[in-house]
């Protein structure tokens, strides 16, 4: 993983653990802002519709009071017909008022009020039909006593002036309020799109809801309206003119507010989280930078100091080798010969451990390799010094082929390095034995011996650098980190198990290749 | 990346959606009738006579003659008129308009031409009535295949007895191409279908029935000046100085703000004067029909003694009444634009001066074309106390971006309305 990555990583978790709880608390908070608001609307809504249902009916009763006096006041006089007549240039509202009794011509009598009512009129009461529209706006015919018996003074009142009411009310935007009749007939519409039902009379999405709130079913406060938006509502009705108001205004723009704060606050967050994120991301590569700078100064004056141990250590043997040859004594130079060809041997292992230091491992270099004929291959490698150290090296093979791929070689370095440490520890006589198998879904390389054991505390730091147990001067320390590195390189891991007095185990895991058997790079052809 | 390119460059290069054609509906009430060039005004279907059927000349704005199929006109006398015809003109069946379609045509109106070497003579056949005013009501036709053709822009592509079809000759981009003319039983249904989106243009509307058409997004409210005087007009049995008497007292700017509140007439509108009382006299029987009840009732209280009573008839019977002289006033909207109408109506035998009105000052004005004189012969000796002018009222598809009214033809203009792209 690249600092980058590892910085990136750290700064998201950093700030989505900072940021994200926040955000919820204030998604949750909308939300009841959100619920409040709609209700807030609702309310208002319903106050509208009051408010207009009230000067609806006060609007009819004055002008049923105002027919009331000029009935009373003129039905008497002489040219009664004439006078009442003129009264509708005064007052238009009242539309063509007239005096009925028992010799009116039907023609002439209220066309929406039945023979009952007319009598009923004629009988000194006070008779009203239901609103209708006549012609292009909502009427009502009303008849009034006259204060004598057997005539009625009777008008068609002109309810345009309601109509008007009705379309001057707006609630914000595209807010508009709608009055219906005791049937759900829409009589009056603010908005435009649903104003030919008013002269149509077709019912509208909310005629059944109107035509119920008269007879006391509560009708909804959001739903779909005639004009199929989804809207919020108030409903107020008038019971004596059987009228119910709808003031309705689209949900979108009711809710416009808590919708835009919820997006105001969503993008803030998102923005924070992002800020933070790019903030947080620089320290933190700036940190690891640091790290890495500190690490990497720990790493060479630790190989420094081992460099210096060892080669100090085998600088002292070539002193005393030296020391021997300046006493020119020939019966020393086999011995002088030896010590130094063994010491040529352990400088060139210290060439060799830096030399796989160096060698990279490339995945576009990998190339098929079947674990069981490779862990023979390891056995033949180290016969020579399993020879030496009189341990037997067995391969347990897994019952099919394991197949991975791989570097061959840097595989072959890390293997061989198990397996000569796993020799060094064994006693003579005893075996380290090469055991492959398939474990969770992984190909392993086991190296198993009976040795004295790791004890606990050393094997957290096993790993690392210049930790080796086996600082005698022929190691630089540096063998199980280069083995752990080069696994990581391949996609997997290593690890030991250990029991003091009883032996170790290290575990090379590999990624599993599938089948390769098709593959043209059977070990066989293998190098 | 290449992808989103790919995108982008076809996301800027594609065409814009192509919109449909603006189709408009014009609401009606009352049977369509037969679209004939000859048709009255009363016949529905006749709106559609300026699109289909030219004249040979029409009037501007400011009342000035506009030449359509003339190529030239010069006036010889108030009745008689040389005109020269346009040699590209053609009818809808491809047929050039020929000289002998012109004569034809105009003695169906009532006109007599004599054909000259390059150009027509054309003679009004009533004496008195102005050529140019009876030219402004003759459509130029032809007979072809037992159908009557025109050299409009529209041709009538079909007919049924509520809907009449008529396309573009020639569709234009830009322009409306099809105009379809849909009769609704009332008025009522026509606006209903309007608000509804079944039709998109509805004229001849109320003041007070525009509060429909508020707020409604798809529509547009247009006006135009309006070519018709309300009034109350007087029979001419009644003495010079009654009449007079009466139009200055009916004048009035409280009759006015009586019978249509305030604002609704064009007439500017003049301080009250209380000075105006009758004199005493007969008691006048008041004739009224149609809408005019209000404005009949307002006569009356403005009569104040003189207010007889009202009688509230149909229009044929007040055709009737008017015919014998039953009456003492009556209520009208006769034609007062452009000038030259108002022969058709006030002089002595014009076709609708059907109240028996003469006057022969107002008749020699006419005959010298001096309009201003023949007004002021009309207040000499008036027969009608001429109240309020209304604008027209439509109501329009809110696509078409120049709809306007008149100004001789309600919707003559029609052709050239331009349409948002």
């Amino acid at each position: 993983m690249t600092r980058r990555r590892i910085a990136l990583l750290l700064t998201a978790l950093v700030a989505a653990s900072g940021v994200l709880p926040l955000l919820l608390l204030a998604m949750f908070g909308l939300q009841i802002l959100r619920q409040r608001g709609e209700r807030a609307s609702q309310e208002a809504l319903h106050a509208i519709a009051t408010q207009a249902a009230a000067r609806i009916g006060t609007y009819i009763a004055q002008q049923r009071e105002m027919l009331r006096t000029i009935g009373t006041a003129v039905a008497d006089e002489a040219d009664a017909a004439r006078r009442l007549a003129d009264v509708s240039l005064d007052a238009p509202s009242l539309g063509k008022l007239r005096l009925v009794s028992a010799e009116t011509p039907a023609r002439e009598l209220p066309r929406m009020l039945s023979a009952a009512q007319i009598a009923s009129a004629l009988r000194a009461n006070e008779v009203a039909s239901e609103t209708y529209i006549a012609e292009l706006s909502p009427a009502m015919d009303v008849c009034v006593p006259s204060g004598k018996p057997g005539r009625a003074v009777c008008a068609t009142l002109d309810l345009l002036e309601l109509q008007r009411q009705v379309q001057r009310i707006r609630v914000g935007e595209q807010g508009y309020a709608l009055a219906f009749d005791r049937t759900g007939r829409l009589v009056a519409a603010g908005s435009g799109a649903m104003r030919a039902a008013v002269l149509s009379g077709e019912p509208v999405a909310e005629s059944p809801l109107a035509s119920g709130l008269v007879k006391g079913t509560p009708a909804p406060t959001r739903l779909r309206s005639g004009d199929g938006r989804d809207v919020l509502a108030g409903w107020a009705s008038l019971a004596d003119l059987g009228w119910s108001i709808a003031v309705e205004q689209p949900a979108e723009e009711a809710l416009r507010g808590a919708r835009t704060a919820l997006k105001f606050l969503a993008s803030g967050a998102v923005l924070t989280l992002l800020i933070s994120i790019a903030i947080g991301s620089a320290f933190a590569r700036r940190m690891l930078t640091a790290l890495e700078l500190e690490e990497r100064f720990r790493t060479a004056g630790r190989i420094a100091a081992g460099i210096t141990h060892d080669l100090g250590h085998r600088l002292t043997i070539l002193q005393q080798i030296e020391q021997l040859a300046a006493m020119n004594d020939a019966d020393y130079l086999p011995r002088i010969r030896e010590s130094l060809a063994a010491e040529v041997g352990t400088l060139r292992r210290f060439v060799a451990d830096f030399s796989d230091l160096t060698r990279e491992a490339k995945p576009a270099d990998f190339l098929p390799i079947e674990l069981n004929a490779f862990a023979e291959s390891v056995r033949l490698g180290a016969k020579g010094y399993a020879k030496e150290a009189k341990v037997a090296i067995e391969v347990e093979r897994a019952p099919s082929d394991l197949w991975v791929r791989g570097d061959r070689y840097l595989l072959e370095r890390a293997a061989l390095n198990l397996t000569r440490n796993a020799i060094e520890a064994s006693k003579p006589g005893s075996a380290v034995r090469l055991r492959i198998e398939r474990s969770n879904g992984a190909a392993v390389l086991a190296v198993e011996d009976r040795g004295p054991g790791i004890a606990p505390d050393r094997i957290a730091t096993l790993f690392e650098s210049f930790s080796s147990t086996k600082r005698t001067g022929a190691h630089l320390g540096m063998g199980l980190p280069n083995v752990r590195r080069i696994a990581v390189a391949h996609g997997g891991t290593v690890s030991v198990k250990s029991k003091p007095g009883q032996g170790s185990t290290f575990s090379l895991s590999l990624p599993v290749n599938g089948d390769q058997s098709s593959s043209p790079l059977t070990p066989a052809t293998m190098p | 990346m290449r992808f989103l390119l790919l995108i982008a460059l076809f996301g800027c290069t594609a065409p814009p959606p192509l919109r449909e054609p603006v189709v408009l509906r014009i609401a009606l009430w009352g049977p369509l009738g037969e679209l004939a060039p000859t048709a009255s005004e009363s016949v529905v279907a006749s709106i559609a006579q300026p699109w289909v059927y030219e004249k040979l000349l029409t009037v501007d704005a400011s009342g000035n003659l506009k030449p359509v199929l003339a190529a030239h006109v010069e006036r010889i006398s108030n009745q008689q008129m040389r005109i020269e015809l346009r040699r590209d003109a053609a009818f809808s069946d491809g047929a050039p308009v020929t000289e002998s379609d012109v004569v034809r045509s105009l003695e169906s109106a009532g006109l007599s031409v004599v054909p000259g070497e390059r150009a027509l003579m054309i003679e009004s056949r009533r004496p008195g009535l102005p050529i140019d005013a009876l030219l402004l009501e003759a459509h130029i036709f032809r007979e072809s295949q037992g159908k009557t053709v025109g050299s409009g822009p529209f041709a009538v592509t079909s007919q049924s007895e509520s809907e009449l079809r008529l396309n573009r000759r020639a569709p234009r981009p830009g322009r409306v191409n099809e105009v379809r003319l849909i009769a609704y039983k009332t008025p009522r249904d026509a606006f209903a279908h309007t608000l509804k989106g079944d039709a998109n243009l509805i004229f001849d509307i109320e003041p007070r029935s525009l509060e429909f058409f508020r707020d409604v997004p798809s529509l547009q409210v247009f006006h135009g000046a309006g070519r018709s005087t309300d009034a109350i007009i007087f029979n001419p049995a009644l003495s010079r100085a009654d009449r007079r008497q009466l139009a200055e007292a009916l004048s009035s700017p409280q009759l006015r703000e009586l019978a249509y509140g305030a604002g609704e007439c064009a007439e500017p509108g003049a301080a009250p004067r209380n000075d105006v009382s009758l004199t005493s006299g007969p008691v006048l029987r008041i004739l009224s029909w149609g809408t005019f009840e209000r404005l009949a009732l307002a006569a009356r209280r403005i009569l104040a003694r003189r207010g007889g009573e009202i009688v509230h008839v149909t229009p044929q019977e007040a055709l009737s009444r008017i015919a014998s002289g039953a009456f003492d006033v009556v209520m009208g909207r006769p034609l007062r634009w452009p000038p030259s109408s108002m022969a058709l109506v006030w002089r002595t035998g014009g076709p609708y001066n059907i109240f028996g009105y003469s006057n022969p000052t107002f008749d020699d004005a006419v005959d010298r074309a001096d309009w201003a004189a023949a007004e002021a012969a009309l207040a000499d000796d008036p027969p009608a106390a001429f109240l309020c002018t209304h604008d027209q009222l439509a109501v329009v598809d809110a696509r078409i971006m120049n709809p306007k009214l008149g100004p001789y033809d309600t919707l003559e203009t029609l052709p050239e309305w331009e349409v948002a792209r």
